[in-house]
């Protein structure tokens, strides 16, 4: 045996850009935070070749994953074609050779930042979701070490203080995405600002969701069948968004999350939020064979 | 398909970064020579910010970015971070440095004396606008002292020990990879020593400055006074796998103490960078020296000011809100034109 046989030559990047050390903390990080569902972990969060705030964490996470033979989805907002999805997904692509799709049932990994497709994902799939804010409990603490205390003791009582002044003052929980759950009856969770529609998605779902947060330096992560439940009072039902009716003005598609468009009239339109879901059912309404997997929702409701 | 024309995302992205670097040009290896030449002041600012010291690729992130300092930085801290951590060097004592710059505003003069070296500290500041009317601005040449000072000098604070003035922290015998390494782990608190040193080095000046000036104001408890500010040149000394010592070259450091002078003794606050960064290090010694025993949530708090003197995270994160935000938008507008139909429910119910 000699040297040149141990060694590789001299490359000016590492494979999947991270080098062997980062992505071996991440790995660990990563089972960590699923044997400790919903629990933050704390890691070093290298700088990669993108601001701090655009997605560095689900990036980090998504590089260590990768392998040529995986197929990649990136979404931000819940389009594949918002400028920041296409630089990510070029750039995973370019460093890690992987294959890239916009068609959720064809992903092996998807990096989203916000939102979770609307069709259902399976066993062998990967939602890795970027998140600006790990701290649930940041609006009642802004102060991470004694947060980190409070979820140690699952010291939550100022987090249903919170929810309950919302009520008293508004008729109603004010929060609008990013709703505090607890997952596996223990860490209360933000489950990234995904919007309220998305939260039931994650509870006993079939994949496995990792949860980054770059600047923030954070991970955590709700493994396969585990339960997500949203902190709501007995009495008062948890309520995602009332989008059951809306329709999308391009596609048709009808009981799904929407972007409101603000019409000159005063008043507005909508178009659904899961893009691909939308270009999909054109395709599908002209005729062409495509695959709609089946959707988490159905007419509206997310089933019990 | 009028949904998948409106997917012009790669296109945009690829033409909006064209037109950012048409302005700048071509770029070769003179242009990156003559920035570092010319701002030698500039490149100091950038290594110690991306703890990176190396001032070809420094000039070189200047060049590339048009100045746009932060983008520069993040360049080199990204490049830094996937470079493998070949060796650690041996710890840099006070008076091993050669020094060219050392000046102490705590007594009038102070053993090793006082060194002015360069500064523009007396200059008056008038630009030389004959330069662009085609003059030349040509620097009056320097006159060598008679004797030149010492290059390596004793602390003042070492002084201030001996006559039972202050108490010199306790030497760490961490050495080599078993010293905390921020780019290697996360920033947890309380922080580390080591941790919190390498922070402020690799802080953003600007940042470190508007806390440092908030504490100095008045919102810190400690008024610093500078016990020594140091400009120098470090020896790198590591070792070769066979067990020799050697030395890698030097690098410019800068280095502050500041004390405070109340309570039995003096309290010491210190700070050192990559670079000549005056500005940096009296600010970032002054927020070391307000740190103990401040109030969670505080300015001078080494949490608040830790993680807010971060440049890459902070400015990265302020440019994020560019970013659409429309489904969290959507989503809070639901839960607001929810709360203002219940309210007008309940108005016009009638009166039991």
């Amino acid at each position: 045996m000699n040297l040149s046989a141990l060694t590789k030559p001299w490359e000016a990047m590492s494979y999947s850009f991270l080098d062997g050390s980062a992505k071996r903390e991440l790995r660990r990080k990563i089972l960590k935070s699923v044997a400790v569902p919903g629990c933050q972990m704390p890691y070093a969060s290298r700088e990669v070749p993108m601001a701090r705030g655009w997605g560095t964490g689900g990036l980090q996470v998504t590089l260590t994953l990768a392998a040529p033979q995986k197929t990649l989805k990136v979404i931000d907002q819940g389009a594949d074609d918002s400028v920041n999805a296409a630089s990510i997904r070029r750039f995973i692509a370019r460093v890690a050779g992987t294959q890239t799709t916009m068609d959720t049932l064809r992903a092996d990994l998807i990096q989203s930042r916000h939102r979770i497709p609307e069709e259902v994902m399976r066993e062998d799939q990967v939602l890795v979701l970027q998140v600006p804010n790990p701290e649930p409990l940041r609006p009642v603490q802004p102060n991470m070490s004694i947060a980190r205390q409070m979820h140690a003791d699952a010291d939550y009582g100022r987090m249903w203080l919170q929810l309950y002044e919302q009520l008293v003052r508004s008729g109603r929980v004010m929060q609008g995405a990013s709703y505090p759950s607890l997952v596996h009856g223990r860490h209360v969770m933000t489950p990234s600002p995904i919007p309220r529609w998305d939260v039931p998605k994650l509870h006993m779902a079939k994949h496995l969701t990792i949860l980054s947060a770059g600047r923030e330096k954070r991970i955590f992560a709700v493994p396969p069948f585990t339960r997500v439940e949203p902190l709501v009072f007995s009495d008062v039902p948890y309520k995602v968004e009332d989008h059951a009716d809306l329709i999308c003005s391009r596609s048709g598609t009808r009981g799904f999350f929407m972007n409101e468009i603000p019409l000159e009239d005063g008043s507005s339109s909508f178009e659904v939020s899961d893009s691909e879901w939308g270009v999909k059912t054109i395709q599908s309404n002209e005729g062409e064979a495509v695959t709609l997997g089946e959707t988490w929702y159905k007419n509206g409701e997310m089933p019990k | 398909m009028a949904y998948v024309a409106t997917r012009g995302g790669e296109r945009a992205i690829t033409q909006s970064e064209r037109l950012f670097r048409a302005e700048m040009g071509e770029i070769d290896a003179t242009r990156v020579e003559e920035i570092k030449n010319a701002m030698p002041y500039l490149i100091d600012r950038v290594m110690g910010e991306a703890s990176l010291y190396d001032d070809d690729l420094a000039a070189l992130a200047l060049a590339q970015t048009g100045g746009e300092l932060y983008e520069a930085v993040l360049l080199l801290r990204a490049w830094r971070t996937t470079q493998p951590r070949l060796s650690v060097a041996e710890p840099i004592e006070q008076d091993t440095l050669f020094t060219h710059r050392r000046i102490s505003a705590a007594f009038k003069d102070i053993p090793g004396g006082q060194v002015l070296g360069p500064t523009l500290d007396y200059a008056h500041r008038i630009l030389a606008t004959n330069v662009l009317i085609g003059e030349t601005f040509a620097p009056d040449p320097v006159d060598p002292a008679d004797t030149p000072s010492a290059p390596y000098q004793p602390s003042v604070s070492a002084w201030q020990a001996e006559n039972d003035l202050l108490e010199l922290p306790e030497p760490d015998q961490v050495t080599g990879n078993d010293i905390p390494d921020l780019t290697r782990e996360p920033l947890l608190f309380p922080s580390k020593r080591a941790h919190t040193l390498q922070s402020l080095a690799r802080a953003e000046t600007g940042g470190v400055l508007a806390l440092g000036y908030a504490a100095q104001r008045g919102y810190g408890q400690a008024h610093p006074t500078v016990n020594e500010l140091r400009l120098a040149e470090a020896k790198i000394e590591v070792r070769h796998p066979d067990g020799r010592a050697f030395s890698a070259g030097r690098v410019k450091v800068s280095q502050a103490e500041v004390v405070d002078k109340k309570g039995e003794k003096l309290n010491v606050g210190y700070a050192a960078t990559f670079g000549w960064n005056e500005v940096k290090c009296i600010a970032a010694a002054t927020l070391d020296l307000n740190s103990p025993g401040a109030e969670k949530g505080s300015p001078t708090e080494e949490e608040f000011f830790l993680y807010h003197t971060e440049g890459i995270e902070s400015s990265g994160f302020c440019i994020h809100f560019k970013l659409p935000h429309y489904v969290t938008f959507q989503s809070s507008l639901d839960a607001l034109r929810d709360a203002k139909a219940k309210k007008a429910a309940k108005r016009t119910e009638p009166a039991e």
